[in-house]
């Protein structure tokens, strides 16, 4: 009987082990810089970001680049992080702050990509009219 | 031809439709999922392009007039409407149809409104006792006939600057573009009988992107036919008076300058700044109507682009 009581409540800490990491604490991302500009010469940015991260209470966080599939760096148990990447851009990505198996995110950041010359050269007609300046 | 115009102008509307409604699925479609993100951006083909553009920016800016007894044009909003499809466009006032699409170039039929009106748009009515006579100088009025040599100032005379329409214009315009930069060359005649003249222009652009910051220079010319630039700027018969003598305008060419700098803040913010100058050409400078050879615009704002 005390072996059955031992067991069930070590299941209910392994079933209960999820929904800890639904409690992860949530956290403040700031990353620099967010935007990517890209010409007819260059195909990608190649940018550093610096990337800054702060939360509630500390815990075990993962700092993850939505184009790949493991973390870019783990924290066991912080509250703050910094992480510094170089990095070619040449589409729009997240970053995200998130537990280390990966089901949750305590904070994301896009960076975005503008692409200024395009394939149909009409969209860069000069401006023309006498309102239009740009 | 009326049924063939809206049928035509039908079909245009659809278009418009199902690409404005095919933009909207597609940036639907844009919109990150985060469960599949960490796959689908690695492999995801580049965004195709919006159909339409819709932006606006807002800040201060000016054109000057050139025109005798006239206000500058203030510039405080700046909006950007167009929508371009595999053929036909649309861009902020000029309707066209693309003829060819190579790899080099882009050749159009544009139909336009010929702006050299607007500077009419702006005019007061003045009493001057002096004579207009070209490139912002006046002259002393013609003594009264009736005073007989009399040393009597002669009365003031009334000065109302005349009033000129908008022309239809239809031509063809080229666009190159490569690594050394791009240029358009562009041919428009007058098809709504208002001047019956003609333009040929050519204007070459370069963009140098640093960042997030970018540099555009401009050059360029239009050259303007006699009936376009008489039209405009000479003092026709029925208009001449003491204090605007009769003038015909001949053909010249104006030569253009210019540069735009952007800052983009956001993929969709930029602070933008620009800076034009045009030399107007000597046939139309020499006008009565003309106080200055040159307009200048400049502007210096924010920009949203849709």
């Amino acid at each position: 009987m005390k072996k059955l009581r031992w067991l069930v409540v070590g299941c209910g800490l392994l079933v209960n082990l999820p929904s800890a990491a639904v409690d992860l604490p949530a956290a403040r991302l700031i990353v620099k810089p967010l935007l990517c500009v890209i010409d007819r010469e260059a195909g990608q940015c190649s940018l550093t970001f610096r990337i800054r991260w702060k939360s509630e209470a500390a815990a075990e966080y993962c700092l993850n680049d939505s184009a790949l599939s493991t973390p870019l760096r783990c924290w066991p148990s912080a509250s703050a992080g910094a992480h510094d990447q170089q990095r070619e851009v040449s589409e729009a990505f997240i970053y995200w702050l998130g537990a280390p198996d990966g089901t949750q995110r305590a904070a994301e950041v896009k960076i975005d990509v503008l692409r200024l010359d395009s394939p149909d050269r009409r969209r860069e007609r000069r401006a023309r009219h006498v309102w239009d300046v740009l | 031809m009326l049924r063939l115009i809206m049928r035509v102008t039908g079909n245009v509307l659809k278009i418009a439709a199902l690409c404005g409604l095919a933009s909207v699925v597609h940036a639907q479609a844009d919109a990150p999922d985060p469960s599949t993100t960490a796959t689908a951006v690695a492999s995801a083909p580049p965004p195709k392009e919006r159909s339409w553009r819709i932006g606006a920016a807002f800040g201060y800016g000016e054109r000057t007039n050139p025109l005798i007894q006239s206000d500058d044009i203030p510039v405080l909003v700046d909006v950007d409407i167009a929508w371009f499809g595999k053929r036909w466009f649309f861009d902020n006032g000029d309707v066209g149809y693309t003829l060819f699409d190579r790899s080099s170039s882009t050749t159009s039929l544009v139909a336009r409104v010929n702006d050299d009106r607007v500077f009419f748009g702006k005019t007061n009515t003045r009493y001057v006792n002096f004579a207009y006579a070209g490139n912002g100088f006046t002259t002393g009025l013609p003594p009264p006939a009736a005073a007989g040599g009399s040393e009597d100032p002669p009365p003031p005379v009334e000065v109302n600057p005349p009033d000129r329409d908008y022309a239809i214009e239809l031509g063809v315009e080229s666009l190159l573009d490569g690594d050394w930069g791009a240029a358009e060359l562009r041919a428009f005649h007058d098809v709504s009988g208002t001047h019956g003249g003609y333009e040929l222009s050519a204007h070459y652009s370069r963009r140098w992107t640093v960042g997030r910051l970018s540099i555009a220079p401009t050059l360029g010319f239009s050259y303007k036919s006699a009936q376009m630039n008489n039209y405009y700027w000479g003092v026709h018969a029925d208009e001449a008076t003491d204090a605007l003598p009769e003038y015909h305008a001949g053909a010249g060419v104006n030569f253009e300058g210019g540069l735009v700098t952007n800052y983009y803040l956001t993929r969709h913010l930029r602070f933008a700044l620009s800076v034009n100058y045009e030399r107007l050409a000597d046939e139309i400078a020499a006008s009565p109507l003309a106080e200055d050879d040159y307009v200048v615009a400049y502007f210096s704002g924010f920009a949203w682009t849709f």
